[in-house]
Protein backbone atom coordinates (compact mmCIF):
# COMPACT_ATOMS: atom_id res chain seq x y z
CA UNK A 1 0.00 0.00 0.00
CA UNK A 2 1.26 3.47 -0.93
CA UNK A 3 1.79 5.84 2.02
CA UNK A 4 -0.10 8.98 1.01
CA UNK A 5 0.50 11.05 4.14
CA UNK A 6 3.95 10.24 5.37
CA UNK A 7 4.45 11.45 8.95
CA UNK A 8 7.91 12.90 8.17
CA UNK A 9 8.53 13.10 4.42
CA UNK A 10 7.07 15.95 2.36
CA UNK A 11 4.47 15.15 -0.27
CA UNK A 12 6.16 14.06 -3.48
CA UNK A 13 5.04 15.20 -6.91
CA UNK A 14 6.24 12.09 -8.66
CA UNK A 15 4.06 11.19 -11.62
CA UNK A 16 2.33 7.86 -12.04
CA UNK A 17 3.75 5.16 -14.31
CA UNK A 18 1.98 2.13 -15.74
CA UNK A 19 3.64 -1.27 -15.90
CA UNK A 20 2.63 -4.87 -16.46
CA UNK A 21 3.05 -7.73 -14.01
CA UNK A 22 2.20 -11.19 -15.24
CA UNK A 23 0.11 -9.51 -17.95
CA UNK A 24 -1.92 -7.38 -15.50
CA UNK A 25 -1.72 -3.59 -15.79
CA UNK A 26 -0.55 -1.96 -12.56
CA UNK A 27 0.34 1.55 -11.47
CA UNK A 28 3.39 2.79 -9.60
CA UNK A 29 5.09 6.06 -8.75
CA UNK A 30 8.04 7.32 -10.77
CA UNK A 31 11.17 6.86 -8.67
CA UNK A 32 10.07 3.59 -7.08
CA UNK A 33 12.03 0.42 -7.62
CA UNK A 34 10.32 -2.58 -9.20
CA UNK A 35 10.24 -4.19 -5.74
CA UNK A 36 8.61 -1.10 -4.23
CA UNK A 37 6.10 -0.92 -7.09
CA UNK A 38 5.10 -4.57 -6.63
CA UNK A 39 4.78 -4.26 -2.85
CA UNK A 40 2.68 -1.09 -3.31
CA UNK A 41 0.30 -3.25 -5.33
CA UNK A 42 0.11 -5.88 -2.60
CA UNK A 43 2.43 -8.34 -4.37
CA UNK A 44 4.92 -9.91 -1.98
CA UNK A 45 5.82 -13.13 -3.74
CA UNK A 46 8.17 -12.25 -6.62
CA UNK A 47 9.08 -15.75 -7.72
CA UNK A 48 10.00 -19.31 -6.85
CA UNK A 49 13.31 -21.02 -6.15
CA UNK A 50 14.87 -23.39 -8.66
CA UNK A 51 15.19 -26.51 -6.47
CA UNK A 52 12.31 -26.64 -4.01
CA UNK A 53 9.95 -24.19 -5.77
CA UNK A 54 9.69 -22.14 -2.57
CA UNK A 55 8.32 -18.59 -2.59
CA UNK A 56 10.72 -15.68 -2.43
CA UNK A 57 10.27 -11.92 -2.18
CA UNK A 58 12.02 -8.79 -1.00
CA UNK A 59 14.40 -9.57 1.84
CA UNK A 60 17.40 -7.18 2.16
CA UNK A 61 16.31 -4.43 -0.31
CA UNK A 62 20.00 -3.65 -0.86
CA UNK A 63 20.97 -5.79 -3.84
CA UNK A 64 22.78 -8.38 -1.73
CA UNK A 65 20.47 -11.32 -1.01
CA UNK A 66 19.23 -11.94 -4.60
CA UNK A 67 15.83 -13.08 -3.27
CA UNK A 68 13.88 -10.46 -5.18
CA UNK A 69 14.71 -11.59 -8.74
CA UNK A 70 12.12 -10.85 -11.42
CA UNK A 71 12.11 -11.01 -15.22
CA UNK A 72 12.08 -7.56 -16.84
CA UNK A 73 11.22 -7.12 -20.53
CA UNK A 74 12.36 -10.71 -21.08
CA UNK A 75 15.64 -10.40 -19.19
CA UNK A 76 15.75 -12.91 -16.36
CA UNK A 77 17.16 -12.55 -12.85
CA UNK A 78 16.95 -8.80 -12.52
CA UNK A 79 17.31 -7.46 -8.97
CA UNK A 80 13.95 -5.77 -8.45
CA UNK A 81 15.21 -3.81 -5.41
CA UNK A 82 18.00 -2.14 -7.41
CA UNK A 83 16.09 -1.40 -10.64
CA UNK A 84 13.75 1.56 -11.07
CA UNK A 85 10.29 0.97 -12.54
CA UNK A 86 9.69 2.46 -15.98
CA UNK A 87 6.57 3.25 -17.93
CA UNK A 88 5.46 0.24 -19.97
CA UNK A 89 7.86 -2.18 -18.29
CA UNK A 90 6.88 -5.81 -18.56
CA UNK A 91 7.64 -7.54 -15.28
CA UNK A 92 7.20 -11.25 -14.71
CA UNK A 93 7.86 -13.38 -11.63
CA UNK A 94 11.11 -15.29 -11.42
CA UNK A 95 10.42 -18.88 -12.38
CA UNK A 96 13.70 -20.52 -11.39
CA UNK A 97 16.41 -21.47 -13.86
CA UNK A 98 17.32 -19.28 -16.83
CA UNK A 99 17.09 -20.78 -20.31
CA UNK A 100 20.53 -20.07 -21.77
CA UNK A 101 19.86 -21.94 -24.99
CA UNK A 102 16.90 -19.89 -26.05
CA UNK A 103 18.95 -17.25 -27.82
CA UNK A 104 16.12 -14.72 -28.05
CA UNK A 105 17.96 -11.97 -26.21
CA UNK A 106 21.29 -12.10 -27.91
CA UNK A 107 22.81 -14.67 -25.61
CA UNK B 1 39.67 5.70 -16.37
CA UNK B 2 42.38 7.19 -14.16
CA UNK B 3 42.07 9.22 -11.00
CA UNK B 4 44.02 10.21 -7.91
CA UNK B 5 41.57 8.74 -5.42
CA UNK B 6 38.84 6.16 -5.92
CA UNK B 7 36.14 5.74 -3.30
CA UNK B 8 33.96 2.61 -3.22
CA UNK B 9 30.52 3.49 -1.91
CA UNK B 10 28.66 6.81 -1.69
CA UNK B 11 27.34 6.46 1.85
CA UNK B 12 28.19 8.92 4.63
CA UNK B 13 31.82 7.71 4.94
CA UNK B 14 32.46 7.77 1.18
CA UNK B 15 30.87 11.19 0.68
CA UNK B 16 32.67 12.70 3.65
CA UNK B 17 36.12 11.43 2.65
CA UNK B 18 35.45 12.59 -0.93
CA UNK B 19 34.78 16.09 0.40
CA UNK B 20 37.95 16.17 2.52
CA UNK B 21 40.04 15.00 -0.42
CA UNK B 22 38.46 16.83 -3.34
CA UNK B 23 38.25 20.16 -1.48
CA UNK B 24 42.07 20.11 -1.73
CA UNK B 25 41.74 19.95 -5.51
CA UNK B 26 42.49 16.22 -5.73
CA UNK B 27 40.70 14.28 -8.50
CA UNK B 28 38.24 11.86 -6.91
CA UNK B 29 35.95 9.21 -8.37
CA UNK B 30 33.12 7.65 -6.35
CA UNK B 31 31.60 4.36 -7.44
CA UNK B 32 28.14 3.56 -6.06
CA UNK B 33 25.60 0.82 -6.76
CA UNK B 34 22.54 2.95 -6.18
CA UNK B 35 20.70 5.54 -8.28
CA UNK B 36 21.57 8.43 -6.00
CA UNK B 37 24.08 9.10 -3.22
CA UNK B 38 23.65 8.75 0.54
CA UNK B 39 23.89 5.01 1.12
CA UNK B 40 21.71 3.89 4.01
CA UNK B 41 21.12 7.52 5.05
CA UNK B 42 18.62 7.78 2.19
CA UNK B 43 15.87 6.18 4.28
CA UNK B 44 17.00 7.17 7.77
CA UNK B 45 14.43 9.73 8.86
CA UNK B 46 15.67 9.62 12.46
CA UNK B 47 17.84 12.40 13.90
CA UNK B 48 21.58 11.98 14.30
CA UNK B 49 22.88 14.03 17.22
CA UNK B 50 26.38 12.97 18.09
CA UNK B 51 28.11 14.23 14.91
CA UNK B 52 31.51 15.89 14.31
CA UNK B 53 31.49 19.61 15.13
CA UNK B 54 31.03 20.86 11.53
CA UNK B 55 27.63 19.12 11.31
CA UNK B 56 24.56 20.15 13.24
CA UNK B 57 22.12 17.52 14.43
CA UNK B 58 19.89 16.50 11.52
CA UNK B 59 17.83 13.71 10.05
CA UNK B 60 19.68 11.07 8.03
CA UNK B 61 17.82 11.98 4.84
CA UNK B 62 18.95 15.61 5.26
CA UNK B 63 22.50 14.58 6.12
CA UNK B 64 22.63 12.56 2.87
CA UNK B 65 21.75 15.70 0.93
CA UNK B 66 24.16 17.86 2.94
CA UNK B 67 27.05 15.47 2.26
CA UNK B 68 26.24 15.03 -1.44
CA UNK B 69 25.57 18.71 -2.18
CA UNK B 70 28.97 19.77 -0.77
CA UNK B 71 30.65 17.88 -3.62
CA UNK B 72 28.97 19.77 -6.46
CA UNK B 73 31.68 22.33 -7.18
CA UNK B 74 34.56 19.94 -6.43
CA UNK B 75 36.60 17.70 -8.78
CA UNK B 76 34.45 14.66 -7.97
CA UNK B 77 33.10 12.23 -10.57
CA UNK B 78 30.13 10.30 -9.23
CA UNK B 79 29.48 6.99 -10.98
CA UNK B 80 25.96 5.93 -9.98
CA UNK B 81 24.69 2.44 -10.81
CA UNK B 82 28.30 1.26 -10.95
CA UNK B 83 29.56 -1.69 -8.92
CA UNK B 84 33.06 -2.76 -7.98
CA UNK B 85 33.22 -6.39 -9.10
CA UNK B 86 36.93 -7.16 -9.04
CA UNK B 87 40.58 -6.16 -9.27
CA UNK B 88 42.90 -6.27 -12.31
CA UNK B 89 46.46 -7.58 -12.10
CA UNK B 90 47.92 -4.06 -11.98
CA UNK B 91 45.71 -3.18 -9.00
CA UNK B 92 43.11 -1.25 -11.01
CA UNK B 93 39.59 -1.69 -9.70
CA UNK B 94 37.15 -3.47 -12.03
CA UNK B 95 33.86 -1.62 -12.19
CA UNK B 96 30.69 -2.72 -13.97
CA UNK B 97 27.68 -0.63 -14.94
CA UNK B 98 25.70 -3.68 -15.98
CA UNK B 99 26.52 -3.16 -19.68
CA UNK B 100 30.29 -3.24 -19.65
CA UNK B 101 33.20 -3.58 -17.25
CA UNK B 102 36.21 -1.26 -17.15
CA UNK B 103 39.28 -0.62 -14.98
CA UNK B 104 39.73 2.45 -12.79
CA UNK B 105 43.35 3.12 -11.97
CA UNK B 106 43.80 5.14 -8.79
CA UNK B 107 46.76 6.13 -6.64
CA UNK B 108 44.71 5.46 -3.51
CA UNK B 109 41.46 3.57 -2.93
CA UNK B 110 39.17 4.13 0.06
CA UNK B 111 36.68 1.31 0.63
CA UNK B 112 33.54 2.63 2.31
CA UNK B 113 31.15 -0.21 1.60
CA UNK B 114 29.40 0.04 4.96
CA UNK B 115 27.63 -2.74 6.76
CA UNK B 116 25.11 -5.47 6.03
CA UNK B 117 22.31 -6.66 8.28
CA UNK B 118 22.76 -9.98 10.03
CA UNK B 119 19.93 -12.46 9.86
CA UNK B 120 18.28 -14.87 12.27
CA UNK B 121 17.22 -18.41 11.47
CA UNK B 122 13.76 -19.82 12.07
CA UNK B 123 11.64 -22.19 9.98
CA UNK B 124 9.88 -20.03 7.39
CA UNK B 125 12.38 -17.15 7.42
CA UNK B 126 12.68 -17.39 3.63
CA UNK B 127 8.97 -16.62 3.07
CA UNK B 128 7.96 -13.34 1.40
CA UNK B 129 6.92 -10.98 4.19
CA UNK B 130 10.07 -11.75 6.17
CA UNK B 131 12.64 -9.01 5.64
CA UNK B 132 15.34 -7.14 7.50
CA UNK B 133 14.34 -4.06 9.52
CA UNK B 134 16.50 -2.06 7.12
CA UNK B 135 14.46 -3.34 4.17
CA UNK B 136 11.21 -2.35 5.92
CA UNK B 137 12.66 1.13 6.47
CA UNK B 138 13.65 1.41 2.80
CA UNK B 139 10.12 0.46 1.71
CA UNK B 140 8.54 2.92 4.13
CA UNK B 141 10.83 5.96 3.71
CA UNK B 142 12.34 5.57 0.23
CA UNK B 143 9.54 3.83 -1.66
CA UNK B 144 6.72 5.21 0.51
CA UNK B 145 5.19 1.76 0.63
CA UNK B 146 3.84 0.03 3.74
CA UNK B 147 5.72 -3.28 4.08
CA UNK B 148 2.77 -4.92 5.87
CA UNK B 149 -0.20 -4.37 8.16
CA UNK B 150 0.55 -6.52 11.22
CA UNK B 151 4.23 -6.70 12.05
CA UNK B 152 6.51 -8.61 14.38
CA UNK B 153 9.97 -7.20 15.05
CA UNK B 154 12.53 -9.91 15.80
CA UNK B 155 15.41 -8.65 17.93
CA UNK B 156 15.39 -5.65 20.26
CA UNK B 157 18.13 -3.09 19.65
CA UNK B 158 18.14 0.66 19.16
CA UNK B 159 17.81 0.38 15.36
CA UNK B 160 14.96 -2.16 15.40
CA UNK B 161 13.19 -0.09 18.07
CA UNK B 162 13.56 3.04 15.94
CA UNK B 163 12.17 1.33 12.84
CA UNK B 164 9.33 -0.23 14.87
CA UNK B 165 8.31 3.24 16.02
CA UNK B 166 8.54 4.65 12.48
CA UNK B 167 6.41 1.79 11.13
CA UNK B 168 3.85 2.44 13.86
CA UNK B 169 3.79 6.16 12.99
CA UNK B 170 3.03 5.16 9.38
CA UNK B 171 0.07 3.07 10.51
CA UNK B 172 1.54 -0.42 10.81
CA UNK B 173 0.18 -2.41 13.75
CA UNK B 174 3.25 -3.58 15.69
CA UNK B 175 2.24 -6.80 17.43
CA UNK B 176 5.43 -6.89 19.43
CA UNK B 177 9.20 -6.91 19.59
CA UNK B 178 10.49 -10.44 20.16
CA UNK B 179 13.80 -10.67 22.03
CA UNK B 180 15.58 -13.88 22.97
CA UNK B 181 17.48 -12.36 25.90
CA UNK B 182 15.91 -11.91 29.31
CA UNK B 183 17.20 -8.34 29.73
CA UNK B 184 18.08 -5.41 27.47
CA UNK B 185 21.20 -3.35 26.96
CA UNK B 186 21.35 0.21 28.29
CA UNK B 187 20.59 1.90 24.96
CA UNK B 188 17.54 -0.30 24.33
CA UNK B 189 16.19 0.22 27.85
CA UNK B 190 16.37 3.98 27.38
CA UNK B 191 14.43 3.72 24.13
CA UNK B 192 11.61 1.52 25.41
CA UNK B 193 8.27 2.77 24.17
CA UNK B 194 5.45 1.65 26.39
CA UNK B 195 2.96 1.43 23.51
CA UNK B 196 4.95 -1.23 21.62
CA UNK B 197 4.75 -4.61 23.41
CA UNK B 198 8.14 -6.16 24.17
CA UNK B 199 8.45 -9.90 24.78
CA UNK B 200 11.71 -10.89 26.43
CA UNK B 201 12.87 -14.51 26.66
CA UNK B 202 11.05 -15.31 23.42
CA UNK B 203 11.74 -16.42 19.88
CA UNK B 204 9.91 -17.34 16.67
CA UNK B 205 9.43 -21.09 16.40
CA UNK B 206 7.91 -21.00 12.90
CA UNK B 207 6.43 -18.68 10.29
CA UNK B 208 3.86 -20.11 7.90
CA UNK B 209 1.64 -19.08 5.03
CA UNK B 210 0.67 -19.75 1.42
CA UNK B 211 3.33 -17.90 -0.57
CA UNK B 212 3.75 -15.26 2.16
CA UNK B 213 3.76 -14.94 5.94
CA UNK B 214 0.26 -15.39 7.40
CA UNK B 215 0.80 -16.80 10.87
CA UNK B 216 3.73 -16.87 13.25
CA UNK B 217 4.32 -19.11 16.25
CA UNK B 218 6.08 -17.42 19.15
CA UNK B 219 7.66 -19.12 22.12
CA UNK B 220 7.39 -16.76 25.08
CA UNK B 221 8.74 -17.86 28.47
CA UNK B 222 8.53 -21.48 27.32
CA UNK B 223 4.93 -21.49 26.09
CA UNK B 224 3.84 -21.21 22.48
CA UNK B 225 1.34 -18.78 21.04
CA UNK B 226 0.04 -18.19 17.51
CA UNK B 227 -0.08 -14.69 16.04
CA UNK B 228 -1.63 -13.51 12.77
CA UNK B 229 1.03 -11.40 11.08
CA UNK B 230 1.99 -10.52 7.51
CA UNK B 231 5.38 -8.94 8.23
CA UNK B 232 8.40 -10.10 10.22
CA UNK B 233 11.31 -7.65 10.43
CA UNK B 234 14.61 -9.23 11.44
CA UNK B 235 16.81 -6.86 13.44
CA UNK B 236 19.88 -8.82 14.39
CA UNK B 237 22.50 -6.11 14.14
CA UNK B 238 25.09 -5.22 11.52
CA UNK B 239 28.41 -6.59 10.35
CA UNK B 240 31.03 -4.95 8.08
CA UNK B 241 30.79 -5.75 4.36
CA UNK B 242 33.92 -7.76 3.58
CA UNK B 243 33.75 -8.81 -0.09
CA UNK B 244 36.17 -6.25 -1.58
CA UNK B 245 38.99 -6.82 0.91
CA UNK B 246 40.19 -10.35 0.19
CA UNK B 247 40.90 -9.66 -3.50
CA UNK B 248 42.61 -6.40 -2.46
CA UNK B 249 45.06 -8.51 -0.37
CA UNK B 250 43.85 -7.17 2.97
CA UNK B 251 43.81 -9.39 6.05
CA UNK B 252 40.84 -9.88 8.37
CA UNK B 253 40.62 -9.56 12.11
CA UNK B 254 37.83 -10.32 14.54
CA UNK B 255 36.31 -7.94 17.08
CA UNK B 256 32.88 -8.81 18.39
CA UNK B 257 32.22 -5.23 19.54
CA UNK B 258 32.92 -3.97 15.99
CA UNK B 259 30.51 -6.41 14.35
CA UNK B 260 32.69 -9.54 14.04
CA UNK B 261 35.02 -9.96 11.07
CA UNK B 262 36.56 -6.77 9.70
CA UNK B 263 39.62 -5.78 7.66
CA UNK B 264 42.78 -5.05 9.63
CA UNK B 265 44.00 -1.42 9.49
CA UNK B 266 46.57 0.89 11.06
CA UNK B 267 46.05 4.10 13.03
CA UNK B 268 45.37 5.93 9.75
CA UNK B 269 42.83 3.34 8.52
CA UNK B 270 45.32 2.04 5.96
CA UNK B 271 45.08 -1.72 5.35
CA UNK B 272 47.89 -4.17 4.65
CA UNK B 273 47.65 -3.07 1.03
CA UNK B 274 49.37 0.33 1.23
CA UNK B 275 47.13 1.87 -1.44
CA UNK B 276 43.86 0.70 0.16
CA UNK B 277 42.10 2.43 3.06
CA UNK B 278 38.89 1.54 4.85
CA UNK B 279 36.46 3.83 6.66
CA UNK B 280 32.93 3.98 8.03
CA UNK B 281 31.04 0.90 9.13
CA UNK B 282 33.23 -1.30 6.90
CA UNK B 283 35.99 -0.55 9.44
CA UNK B 284 33.80 -1.70 12.33
CA UNK B 285 30.20 -0.93 13.26
CA UNK B 286 29.96 2.44 14.95
CA UNK B 287 27.70 5.48 15.40
CA UNK B 288 27.15 8.06 12.61
CA UNK B 289 29.74 10.37 14.17
CA UNK B 290 32.26 7.53 14.08
CA UNK B 291 31.41 6.76 10.44
CA UNK B 292 32.12 10.37 9.43
CA UNK B 293 35.30 10.76 11.51
CA UNK B 294 36.99 7.53 10.39
CA UNK B 295 36.44 8.79 6.82
CA UNK B 296 38.26 12.03 7.68
CA UNK B 297 41.20 10.22 9.30
CA UNK B 298 41.63 8.04 6.21
CA UNK B 299 41.32 11.10 3.96
CA UNK B 300 44.04 12.97 5.90
CA UNK B 301 46.54 10.14 5.40
CA UNK B 302 45.64 9.84 1.71
CA UNK B 303 46.30 13.58 1.31
CA UNK B 304 49.67 13.20 3.06
CA UNK B 305 50.74 10.36 0.78
CA UNK B 306 49.67 12.35 -2.28
CA UNK B 307 51.89 15.21 -1.07
CA UNK B 308 48.98 17.59 -0.53
CA UNK B 309 49.38 17.75 3.25
CA UNK B 310 52.84 17.88 4.79
CA UNK B 311 53.76 15.48 7.58
CA UNK B 312 53.27 18.01 10.40
CA UNK B 313 49.89 19.26 9.20
CA UNK B 314 48.65 15.70 8.65
CA UNK B 315 49.81 14.64 12.12
CA UNK B 316 48.13 17.65 13.71
CA UNK B 317 44.88 16.97 11.88
CA UNK B 318 44.95 13.24 12.67
CA UNK B 319 45.57 13.91 16.37
CA UNK B 320 42.58 16.25 16.45
CA UNK B 321 40.36 13.75 14.59
CA UNK B 322 41.33 10.87 16.90
CA UNK B 323 40.43 12.99 19.93
CA UNK B 324 37.08 13.72 18.31
CA UNK B 325 36.59 10.01 17.56
CA UNK B 326 37.41 9.22 21.18
CA UNK B 327 34.89 11.82 22.38
CA UNK B 328 32.07 10.75 20.06
CA UNK B 329 32.50 6.97 20.14
CA UNK B 330 32.91 6.80 23.91
CA UNK B 331 29.75 8.88 24.34
CA UNK B 332 27.79 6.30 22.35
CA UNK B 333 29.56 3.08 23.35
CA UNK B 334 33.06 3.23 24.81
CA UNK B 335 33.63 -0.49 24.15
CA UNK B 336 33.46 0.17 20.39
CA UNK B 337 36.29 2.67 20.70
CA UNK B 338 38.40 0.35 22.90
CA UNK B 339 37.88 -2.57 20.49
CA UNK B 340 38.96 -0.34 17.60
CA UNK B 341 42.12 0.78 19.42
CA UNK B 342 42.93 -2.83 20.38
CA UNK B 343 42.52 -3.97 16.77
CA UNK B 344 44.85 -1.15 15.59
CA UNK B 345 47.48 -2.07 18.20
CA UNK B 346 47.32 -5.70 17.08
CA UNK B 347 47.68 -4.64 13.45
CA UNK B 348 50.81 -2.58 14.20
CA UNK B 349 52.35 -5.41 16.21
CA UNK B 350 51.56 -8.04 13.58
CA UNK B 351 53.06 -5.97 10.78
CA UNK B 352 55.97 -4.62 12.84
CA UNK B 353 55.03 -0.98 12.32
CA UNK B 354 55.61 1.32 15.30
CA UNK B 355 52.52 3.24 16.42
CA UNK B 356 52.91 6.96 15.63
CA UNK B 357 53.84 9.01 18.69
CA UNK B 358 50.69 11.10 18.25
CA UNK B 359 48.67 7.92 18.90
CA UNK B 360 50.20 7.34 22.34
CA UNK B 361 48.01 10.08 23.82
CA UNK B 362 44.97 8.12 22.62
CA UNK B 363 46.28 4.90 24.17
CA UNK B 364 46.68 6.66 27.50
CA UNK B 365 43.00 7.59 27.42
CA UNK B 366 42.00 3.94 27.19
CA UNK C 1 15.41 -25.99 15.71
CA UNK C 2 13.88 -27.91 12.83
CA UNK C 3 16.89 -29.30 10.94
CA UNK C 4 15.11 -28.78 7.60
CA UNK C 5 15.32 -24.98 8.09
CA UNK C 6 17.00 -23.38 5.07
CA UNK C 7 20.36 -21.69 5.80
CA UNK C 8 21.48 -20.82 2.25
CA UNK C 9 18.56 -19.03 0.60
CA UNK C 10 20.00 -19.25 -2.91
CA UNK C 11 21.03 -22.91 -3.16
CA UNK C 12 18.39 -23.98 -0.62
CA UNK C 13 20.71 -25.84 1.72
CA UNK C 14 19.31 -26.67 5.16
CA UNK C 15 20.85 -27.15 8.62
CA UNK C 16 20.82 -30.94 8.25
CA UNK C 17 22.82 -30.86 4.99
CA UNK C 18 25.42 -28.57 6.52
CA UNK C 19 25.73 -30.65 9.70
CA UNK C 20 26.05 -33.79 7.62
CA UNK C 21 28.89 -32.17 5.68
CA UNK C 22 30.60 -31.29 8.98
CA UNK C 23 30.19 -34.90 10.16
CA UNK C 24 31.82 -36.01 6.90
CA UNK C 25 34.86 -33.91 7.78
CA UNK C 26 34.12 -30.38 6.59
CA UNK C 27 35.89 -27.92 8.89
CA UNK C 28 35.70 -24.67 6.93
CA UNK C 29 33.04 -22.78 5.02
CA UNK C 30 34.83 -23.64 1.79
CA UNK C 31 34.66 -27.38 2.61
CA UNK C 32 30.90 -27.04 3.09
CA UNK C 33 30.67 -25.15 -0.20
CA UNK C 34 32.39 -27.93 -2.11
CA UNK C 35 30.27 -30.65 -0.50
CA UNK C 36 26.85 -29.00 -0.62
CA UNK C 37 26.91 -25.89 -2.90
CA UNK C 38 25.96 -23.84 0.18
CA UNK C 39 27.02 -20.23 -0.47
CA UNK C 40 27.57 -20.80 -4.20
CA UNK C 41 24.37 -19.24 -5.49
CA UNK C 42 23.83 -15.73 -6.84
CA UNK C 43 24.45 -13.98 -3.48
CA UNK C 44 27.77 -15.83 -2.98
CA UNK C 45 27.29 -16.36 0.78
CA UNK C 46 26.55 -12.72 1.54
CA UNK C 47 23.54 -13.73 3.66
CA UNK C 48 24.53 -17.14 5.07
CA UNK C 49 28.20 -16.34 5.84
CA UNK C 50 27.81 -15.99 9.60
CA UNK C 51 24.97 -18.53 9.87
CA UNK C 52 27.29 -21.20 8.47
CA UNK C 53 30.23 -19.98 10.57
CA UNK C 54 28.03 -20.31 13.66
CA UNK C 55 27.00 -23.85 12.68
CA UNK C 56 30.68 -24.73 12.20
CA UNK C 57 31.53 -23.20 15.56
CA UNK C 58 28.77 -25.12 17.38
CA UNK C 59 29.41 -28.46 15.69
CA UNK C 60 33.21 -28.32 15.92
CA UNK C 61 33.22 -26.86 19.44
CA UNK C 62 35.46 -24.01 18.28
CA UNK C 63 35.01 -20.31 19.11
CA UNK C 64 33.38 -18.33 16.28
CA UNK C 65 36.41 -16.08 15.88
CA UNK C 66 38.49 -19.07 14.82
CA UNK C 67 36.16 -19.87 11.91
CA UNK C 68 37.43 -17.99 8.84
CA UNK C 69 35.04 -16.52 6.25
CA UNK C 70 34.39 -18.20 2.92
CA UNK C 71 36.66 -17.33 0.01
CA UNK C 72 35.35 -14.17 -1.65
CA UNK C 73 35.91 -14.41 -5.40
CA UNK C 74 35.38 -12.21 -8.42
CA UNK C 75 32.94 -11.06 -9.59
CA UNK C 76 32.00 -9.65 -6.20
CA UNK C 77 28.41 -9.02 -7.24
CA UNK C 78 25.98 -10.70 -9.63
CA UNK C 79 27.28 -9.79 -13.10
CA UNK C 80 26.11 -10.71 -16.59
CA UNK C 81 28.63 -12.40 -18.86
CA UNK C 82 28.01 -9.86 -21.60
CA UNK C 83 29.09 -7.01 -19.33
CA UNK C 84 32.34 -8.80 -18.52
CA UNK C 85 33.50 -9.21 -22.10
CA UNK C 86 32.31 -5.84 -23.37
CA UNK C 87 30.24 -5.09 -26.44
CA UNK C 88 32.80 -5.65 -29.21
CA UNK C 89 33.99 -9.03 -28.04
CA UNK C 90 30.62 -10.29 -26.88
CA UNK C 91 30.60 -12.42 -30.04
CA UNK C 92 33.10 -14.68 -28.30
CA UNK C 93 30.57 -15.41 -25.59
CA UNK C 94 27.93 -16.01 -28.22
CA UNK C 95 30.17 -18.57 -29.89
CA UNK C 96 30.63 -20.42 -26.59
CA UNK C 97 26.90 -20.65 -26.22
CA UNK C 98 26.30 -21.71 -29.79
CA UNK C 99 28.71 -24.61 -29.27
CA UNK C 100 26.49 -25.92 -26.53
CA UNK C 101 23.25 -25.20 -28.37
CA UNK C 102 21.28 -27.73 -30.39
CA UNK C 103 22.78 -29.16 -33.56
CA UNK C 104 20.89 -28.62 -36.76
CA UNK C 105 18.13 -31.16 -37.06
CA UNK C 106 18.22 -31.97 -33.36
CA UNK C 107 14.82 -31.78 -31.70
CA UNK C 108 14.25 -30.03 -28.43
CA UNK C 109 12.29 -32.19 -25.99
CA UNK C 110 9.35 -30.12 -24.81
Amino acid sequence: MYIKDHPILKKDNNHEVTFFYNGTTLKAKHGQTIAGALMANGIKKFGITRKLQQSRGLYCANGRCCSCFVTVNGLEHVLSCMTLIEDGMEVNPNSGDPDVRRGEYGN
Amino acid sequence: METDVLIIGAGPAGLNSAYEIASNGVQTVIVDESFFPGGQLKQQTQYFNNLPRQFEAQRGITLAETLANRLHSLPVTMLHKHTMIGVYKDGSIGVSNGESTFPIKAKKVIVTTGAAEETCLFPGWTLPGVMTVGAAQILMNRERVLPGKNAIILGCNSFSQEVAQQLKDCGVNILGIIEKNTSLGRESRERLHSDIPLLLNSYITRAMGRGEVEKVFINHNGSEQEWRADLICIGNGLSPILEPFEILDCSFTNKEKLGGLLPGYDSNFKTENSSVYVAGNAAGITCMGGVLLTAEIAAADVLRHLGVLNREDAARQTTYLWKELLRIETQTDSEVFYARVASIQEFHEKNNIPLPTSFHAILEEC
Amino acid sequence: MDKSTIVCRCEEINIDEIETAIKMGASTFDDIKRLTRCGMGPCQSKVCMNLVRELLSENLGKPLKEIPPSRMRMPLKITRLGSLVGKESSNNVLSVFSESSLEEGEQQNE
